[in-house]
């Protein structure tokens, strides 16, 4: 019995839930920009295919890594045009958009995937080239820490760099005050002189950005191939991290940490029988139990204020 | 006479203009990848209509994507996004798959009722947990639809090829066939289509007649566009609201309970193949109008199957399909956007020569004062 369960707490699955959160991270990171903004942002799948896709062509075509990231950023920054195009500036629906976003994304990538390149289902070569792994010296050495915490795919270690530099961003510049003013209160920004148009736009396209990373981590990250239909939903995982983290840098990345445990411990329950068809379908019942959660503790919140002001209210009126 | 005057010539005109233009990208694309459009088109308009067979399948992904895009409009005028569609399909495509198999023994009119009103009943259920998460807590429908989506289909998948798997080995997973006596029969031999076909007719009528001729409809369509007006005007909204998303996902249960009896045969878990998010898009263009829905699906009907058979003769990816059927969304959203944008500048302009007008009169008036 001990022996099972230190068999499935290993290194190992720490290692997945690193790997299997990062991406993860990196779009809810995108996704935190565009929520503050006042965008809903469920075309987050889309990007992150894209970016797989892009990562993976011109990394192959220009059997250089980097190339591949700049492209995959690159074409993040014109999705993000695009989307804030259609949501901002013609006030489509974000909805529809964002759906429509995804559905084309997963039909160009297979197109140009089959149509030229000629490849059917998982694209994985040699001349593919990946990105590096990054050993930390000293913490390396550590027993269980150091091999959990080191030797991951560059991307890991940016993105934790990133949820910092976002939260500073979001909370110390006035970039992310007006960027928040501008989902909070447009009318006020617009008064204060600052186009809350501009901010969206802005915010769209910075999520874009961040997706192209995601998806040039999950191609070049460790398998350095590109499948069809890669992101699997990993889009609407970080939008749910979004909404689970409220919006806040660190709790979003704790959110997506804990989903990324939940994936990996999944995979490793199966080895005591326990199917992974069901253990996969635990993280998205839990972000339905967290939004109630959430929505109805803030509800809860909302009505004890209220309780409160009235009693101070009639306790004024009768002093 | 009553229906021509109501139809929106402007939008009919975009609707064509942006469907021309998609064609014509999906024809560049084509010619760009080194194929001929000319080919890759009467592909698949033969590997959409050439032969009776083909007319079949056609047909019954016709009806299909209308039911479900009937499906989201019904919850999109009671004011509920419904996008778990597709994972009300899977449990409604299961629940009738293992009550057929279970009463298998009992005369197939009784079997076909029960497992009919599982599918629906299953379906409706996993409707109304969202709705009422929504109208009672306040969580947003999208975000929670789109979770119990994968929910249901993990679930499908493990019970399909775990303790429900058939014992019958076959090449790929899923639950026993059911006898051929409960199975639709054929409107055309060796098609999809089956006799199931004039039952979902019949549904999309119903609907149809429900949302545009009867109080009920008139109802939802109040709720759905203005809550508060609907609440004050003394309808019972919430009532409304559940009920109308509890329809949508009854509707999509069916349309599980007729892939399986008409043509599949079995529970698998690749029983629907992203089919409601097709005929969400076919809603989401033609605006929810369920007139509208039951025509064009028939048009990205014959792009659909068109394509697949195109994959198999000429080589084209069929994703194009995909692309096309997005590429038409873009541009009615862009004309939308920009055709309220043109609108908004000259009535702002209106406003400003108004005003302008407004000042010289004043001025004249005030300069005869002093």
């Amino acid at each position: 019995m001990w022996e099972q369960i230190a068999a499935i707490f290993s290194v190992g699955l720490f290692q997945n839930t690193i790997r299997n959160a990062t991406p993860v991270i990196l779009a809810a990171l995108g996704g935190l920009f565009t929520e503050h903004a006042g965008i809903m942002n469920i075309g987050m799948e889309g990007m992150i295919l894209t970016g797989a896709f892009v990562a993976v062509a011109f990394s192959f075509t220009f059997a250089s890594a980097p190339m591949g990231v700049l492209l995959a950023v690159l074409v993040g920054i014109l999705i993000g045009l695009f989307f804030a195009l259609f949501v901002v500036k013609l006030k489509s629906d974000e909805f529809i958009i964002g759906m429509t976003l995804n559905t084309f994304a997963s039909g160009l990538t297979i197109f140009l995937l089959r149509n030229v390149f000629g490849q059917t289902g998982t694209w994985a070569t040699k001349a593919i080239k990946g990105l590096p792994a990054v050993d930390i010296p000293l913490l390396e050495d550590i027993p269980f820490i150091g091999p959990i915490l080191s030797g991951h795919s560059i991307f890991v270690y940016i993105s934790w760099i990133l949820v910092f530099v976002v939260w500073v961003f979001l909370y110390r510049t006035p970039y992310g005050f007006w960027m928040r003013a501008s989902g909070e209160h447009p009318e006020a920004l617009e008064t204060a002189g600052v186009d809350p148009v501009k901010m969206k736009v802005l915010a769209s396209v910075l999520c874009g950005i961040f997706c192209g990373f995601a998806g040039a981590h999950l191609s070049l990250g460790y398998l350095n191939c590109f499948t069809e239909g890669m992101s699997a939903s990993r889009g609407f995982i970080a939008f749910a991290c979004v909404v689970f983290g409220m919006a806040n840098p660190p709790k979003v990345f704790g959110a997506a940490l804990l989903f990324g445990f939940l994936q990996a411990l999944g995979l490793r329950l199966q080895s005591v029988g326990v199917p992974s068809d069901l253990t996969a379908a635990v993280p998205y019942l839990a972000t339905v139990l967290m939004l109630v959660y959430i929505v109805a503790s803030s509800e809860n919140r909302k009505k004890r204020r209220a309780k409160k002001e009235t009693k101070l209210e009639v306790e004024a009126e009768n002093v | 006479m009553k229906i021509l005057k109501k139809i929106d010539t402007k939008y009919i005109a975009t609707l064509v203009f942006s469907i021309v233009v998609a064609l014509l990208i999906g024809a560049v694309l084509m010619a760009v990848t080194g194929f001929s459009p000319i080919k890759g088109y009467s592909a698949m308009i033969s590997g959409a209509l050439g032969n009776p067979r083909l007319i079949g399948n056609t047909l019954e992904k016709a009806m299909t994507l209308c039911l479900l895009g009937l499906a989201t409009a019904v919850g999109a005028k009671g004011g509920l996004f419904n996008v778990g569609g597709e994972g009300q399909l899977f449990f409604g495509a299961l629940a009738a798959t293992m009550t057929g198999l279970w009463l298998s023994d009992l005369p197939a009119v009784i079997v076909t009722a029960v497992a009919l009103i599982s599918a629906v009943v299953v379906g409706g259920f996993y409707a109304w947990i969202p709705a009422v998460l929504k109208v009672k807590i306040g969580v947003s429908e999208v975000i929670t639809t789109i979770m119990l989506n994968t929910v249901a289909i993990k679930i499908c998948t493990y019970l399909v090829n775990g303790p429900w798997n058939s014992p019958l080995k076959s090449l790929t997973k899923g639950t026993d066939y059911l006898p051929e006596t409960l199975r639709f029969t054929k409107l055309i031999t060796a098609s999809n289509l089956s006799t199931g076909f004039i039952g979902g007719a019949v549904v999309a009528f119903l609907i149809w007649y429900i949302m545009k001729m009867t109080s009920v409809g008139l109802e939802m369509k109040v709720t759905g566009e203005n809550y508060r007006f609907a609440k004050f005007a003394g309808l019972k909204s919430d009532k409304i609201m559940i009920w109308s998303m509890v329809a949508s996902g009854a509707i999509c249960g069916l349309v599980g309970m007729l892939l399986i009896y008409g043509y599949q045969g079995r529970m698998t878990d690749s029983v629907s193949n992203e089919f409601y998010f097709d005929g969400m898009l076919v809603a989401m263009i033609m605006n929810y109008n369920p007139l509208g829905i039951i025509i064009m699906s028939v048009f990205f009907a014959i792009l659909s199957t068109g394509a697949t058979m195109m994959d198999l003769t000429v080589g084209i990816s069929a994703q194009i399909y995909d692309i096309i059927f997005s590429v038409i969304i873009f541009l009615m959203a862009a004309q939308k956007g920009i055709s309220t944008w043109v609108d908004h500048k000259r009535l702002q302009q209106k406003a400003k020569a108004k005003a302008r007008k407004e000042i010289d009169a004043n001025v004249g008036t005030d300069s005869s004062n002093i």
